[in-house]
């Protein structure tokens, strides 16, 4: 097996009494779209806020290419190339379609401040770039039209891609998407499969979904884990998932009773 | 020299009686809404000129009616009361207006600061055009049955700091038995603690947020009750200096801790009252050098928690 | 209108855009009145006692020195905010907004007290480059003209983005690679380098200089300049400046009433109109620029 791109050992996040993780490990391999399931609760958004550095974990590690990054802030996380989206939207809904892509192209490349102020060649090239690759995105993920609306005014739909399209802004490796079909009706939902795979394809992504939607992350995934109360109580194919008996209790126990 | 040194501390914890009144008034908000009302201060002045006029003092030549007063004057505790009691009053008022529609819409909190910082300046430039800048004197006979001062173990202390630092003590034990023991406190603390479960336990949210806002201005009116019998109304500013003290009071004992606010207060009123003659110029400073001390070493406060945002 | 209300009026305008700097990051900070108080101070001090500055016994200032005077202030006040900024900018907003009103009454009680600072008199005879108010008028100008200038420019900067996105959302903006903290230090920055100079014309222009310049009631006054004139374009403080500085000047009999007036301004603003008079929407359809 290669060396994974991510990896998480032992991770806890308390909150006063309530333990959101207990003891999280698994390990996301380059390449691959791993899923993550389980009841509302569970820990999944907290696990994805542990990675992304917007929560700071009790005890236990995050890896990056094996290097703990247990303590980066999230803007230093994502520049090592750990981008997300967030369950509830969160865009700069003050900011044009376009705009919300050009501030997170700012390091693509970068410019000085003092070329910025004087508009000098270097940033007027730097501008250019950052134009032609956020018009290239927009264009990826259908929003050209939108380019000049504020974002705060798109319809819900077009809200995911956008925030799925600002994060590709960023250059990730490893793409974490918090619920990205909810809200979605199947056909929509299918086609947010299509588009997810089509954009590890051409970006060489890493990514990590979190889903509510069994069967849409079973058809999506290549591996998912399993968590319940906080702790990880499978991992594995999607075959593996469907047999394994503490994801049916899990599950259809919480159901029966 | 024992003398000088027992008034000096009972001066301190006097006053820091009163910082811990407006600090705790600032705390039961921020406690409900996670923002900071700044009005506190105003609220406080409002208190001081309220006890006075409620007592039969009457308006100053430079006020909007001079020489009026009320046909005839309260005792004392009674006007302090009611002071507070319209302070907490007209702070429902100041949530009616600088919180209640932001609130509605949802803004974000930074607005807040700049709604309740415009409440309050109003309402303190308003108690200027009606009373006047001058600075007001409650009459020798305020505490008529008291004498000026007490015999405390061979040391001759001021009584009204006694009185100060009991009344202050009994509003605080008073506030925390309330917030520990009975239902409105506990729903109180509840709101407070998580809002979403709040409400599905039933209890009304917005009235908990009056509630704090009541409560907040009514501690606020007493202390500025308090220090304009004990010191003077120097000017409608002179709870504008408090409340800001008061801020630095609210990060010593850390945002949102009831007990951070009690101790910061004392604390902080001992501190200044440590301060040296010499340097009593710099003693306004103080406080927010302490301030700067406490975002330096610790920024969550004495008593405070890590606060945790949710996402 | 005479002249000396123009100049007051200007430097109006650029304490607002002083408020505004910080806030387009999404943060209060009440503080410009201190940094403006230190760097009117520092240029009191400097061309009363510093004989290399050459004022003359008349009172007059070289320009140079006056140009210099408006660095050396902006500087001052920008070193200290950087002092204060990295301590208060990790922590959440409020912080901010707490710790600079504590700035505010540090500095005042500071200038009240400091043994060279003149007391509760202040610093008087402040020599001056030019021998009307009309004078002042072009370098308050052409000190707005520069401020606009950089405003406008960081609107098409990273750095401009990057402050829009923080407003909007702090967290989301750190998630995709901003060192809010950074961003967030250095829009404090900017705001308290403009403020400093602008109190370094200001203490040349009214001659004398005391502790009542930085005050909390000037903190009141400089937000309603923003709050008023909107926030959302570097226009608007310039306009809430202009106007609320001629306002009570203009309207003589109602001086009294003047912070009432403001405080309501900021009460009743954020509320009615929480974007302000001046508006990007407006400039639109004013002019057809997309900002």
């Amino acid at each position: 097996m290669s060396r994974p791109l991510l990896e998480v050992r032992e991770l806890t996040c308390r909150f006063g009494g309530l333990v959101a993780l207990d003891r999280v490990s698994f390990a996301v391999q380059p390449g691959e779209i791993f899923g993550l399931i389980g009841p509302n609760g569970a820990g999944k958004t907290t696990l994805f806020n542990l990675i992304s550095g917007v929560t700071p974990a009790t005890s236990g590690e995050v890896l990056w290419r094996s290097e703990p990054i247990t303590g980066l802030p999230p803007y230093r996380r994502n520049r090592l190339g750990v981008a997300r989206t967030f369950q509830n939207l969160r865009l700069f809904d003050g900011l044009s379609v376009l705009d919300n892509l050009l501030v997170a192209l700012q390091r693509q490349p970068r410019s000085s401040t003092l070329a910025g102020l004087l508009n000098g060649a270097d940033h007027r090239r730097a501008e250019q770039q950052r134009l032609e690759q956020a018009w290239q995105l927009l264009e990826e993920l259908g929003l050209t039209a939108l380019a000049e609306r504020d974002a705060g005014t798109l319809a819900y739909g077009d809200r995911r891609r956008l925030e799925i399209a600002r994060a590709l802004a960023t250059r990730p490796e490893l793409l974490l998407l918090d619920e990205p079909a909810a809200g979605m009706n199947p056909s929509e939902k299918d086609s947010l499969c299509d588009l997810i795979g089509e954009l590890r394809q051409r970006h060489q992504l890493t990514v990590m979904v979190i889903e509510h939607h069994v069967p849409l992350l079973m058809r999506l995934c290549e591996r998912m884990a399993v968590l319940d109360f906080g702790v990880r109580i499978a991992l594995g194919t999607p075959e593996q998932i469907r047999h394994d008996p503490k994801v049916i209790e899990a599950y259809l126990g919480g159901a029966v009773a | 020299m024992i003398e000088q040194l027992l008034q000096t501390l009972l001066n301190g914890a006097a006053s820091g009686g009163v910082y811990a009144l407006v600090a705790l008034g600032y705390t039961l908000v921020f406690s409900v809404l996670g923002v900071i009302n700044f009005a506190q201060g105003a609220l406080f002045s409002l208190g001081g000129y309220l006890t006075f006029l409620l007592m039969g003092g009457r308006i100053g030549v430079n006020g909007a009616l001079p020489g009026w007063a009320l046909p005839a004057g309260l005792p004392f505790w009674l006007a302090l009361v009611l002071a507070a009691l319209g302070s907490g009053v007209v702070s429902l008022g100041v949530e009616r207006l600088a919180f209640a529609p932001l609130r509605r819409r949802g803004a974000e909190p930074l607005l807040y600061l700049i709604t309740s910082l415009g409440a309050g300046v109003a309402l303190v430039n308003l108690l200027q055009i009606l009373m006047g800048a001058e600075g007001y004197a409650f009459p020798a006979t305020t505490l008529a049955n008291l004498p000026a001062a007490l015999n405390l173990g061979g040391a001759r202390i001021r009584s009204i700091q006694v009185v100060l630092l009991a009344v202050c003590a009994l509003a605080v034990v008073a506030l925390t038995l309330w917030l520990e023991r009975s239902r409105g406190g506990k729903a109180l603390r509840a709101v407070a603690e998580d809002p979403t479960t709040a409400k599905l336990l039933g209890i009304d949210s917005d009235a908990m947020v009056r509630l704090a806002f009541l409560l907040s201005g009514a501690l606020a009116g007493l202390g500025g009750g308090l220090i304009g019998v004990s010191v003077s109304l120097a000017g409608p500013y002179f709870g504008i200096s408090y409340g800001l003290k008061g801020l630095a009071v609210l990060v010593l004992g850390g945002l949102g801790s009831v007990p951070g606010a009690i101790a910061g207060g004392l604390l902080m009123g001992l501190a200044e009252a440590l301060v040296p003659s010499a340097a009593s110029g710099w003693r306004d400073a103080l406080a927010f050098g302490i301030l700067f001390a406490v975002l330096l070493l610790r920024p969550s406060g004495l008593l405070g928690r890590r606060l945790v945002e949710k996402v | 209108m005479d002249n000396g209300l123009l100049v007051q009026m200007l430097l109006g305008a650029l304490l607002g855009v002083s408020v505004y700097l910080p806030l387009a990051a999404g943060q209060l900070s009440l503080a410009t009145p201190a940094f403006y108080a230190v760097g009117g101070t520092l240029a009191a001090l400097l061309s009363t006692r510093w004989s290399l500055l050459g004022a003359t016994p008349e009172g007059s200032l070289p320009l140079p020195s006056l140009g210099l005077e408006l660095v050396l202030g902006g500087a001052l006040a920008g070193s200290l905010a950087l002092l204060v900024g990295t301590l208060v900018l990790r922590l959440r907003g409020i912080y901010l907004a707490i710790a600079t009103i504590a700035l505010v009454e540090i500095v005042r009680v500071a200038i009240l007290n400091l043994p060279f600072t003149g007391g509760a008199v202040g610093i008087f005879g402040i020599p001056q480059p030019f021998a009307e108010a009309s004078g002042y008028l072009l370098p308050a100008l052409a000190l707005l003209a520069l401020a606009g200038w950089g405003c406008q420019r960081l609107e098409v900067m990273p750095l401009g983005r990057a402050m829009a996105a923080i407003r909007d959302d702090e967290l989301a903006a750190s998630c995709i690679g901003i060192n809010t903290t950074r961003v967030k230090l250095t829009a404090f920055v900017l705001s308290a380098v403009l403020a400093g100079s602008t109190g370094a014309l200001a203490a040349h222009f009214l001659n004398t200089w005391n502790a009542r310049q930085g005050s909390f009631d000037a903190s009141i006054t400089t937000l309603a300049f923003v709050i008023l004139g909107g926030s959302r374009t570097w226009l608007g403080p310039v306009v809430g400046g202009l106007l609320l500085t001629a306002l009570p000047e203009l309207l003589r009999p109602v001086g009294d009433v003047r912070l009432v007036l403001f405080g309501l301004v900021i009460l009743l603003g954020p509320v009615l109109a929480p974007r302000g008079l001046i508006t990007p929407a407006l400039l639109e359809r004013l002019g057809g620029r997309r900002p």
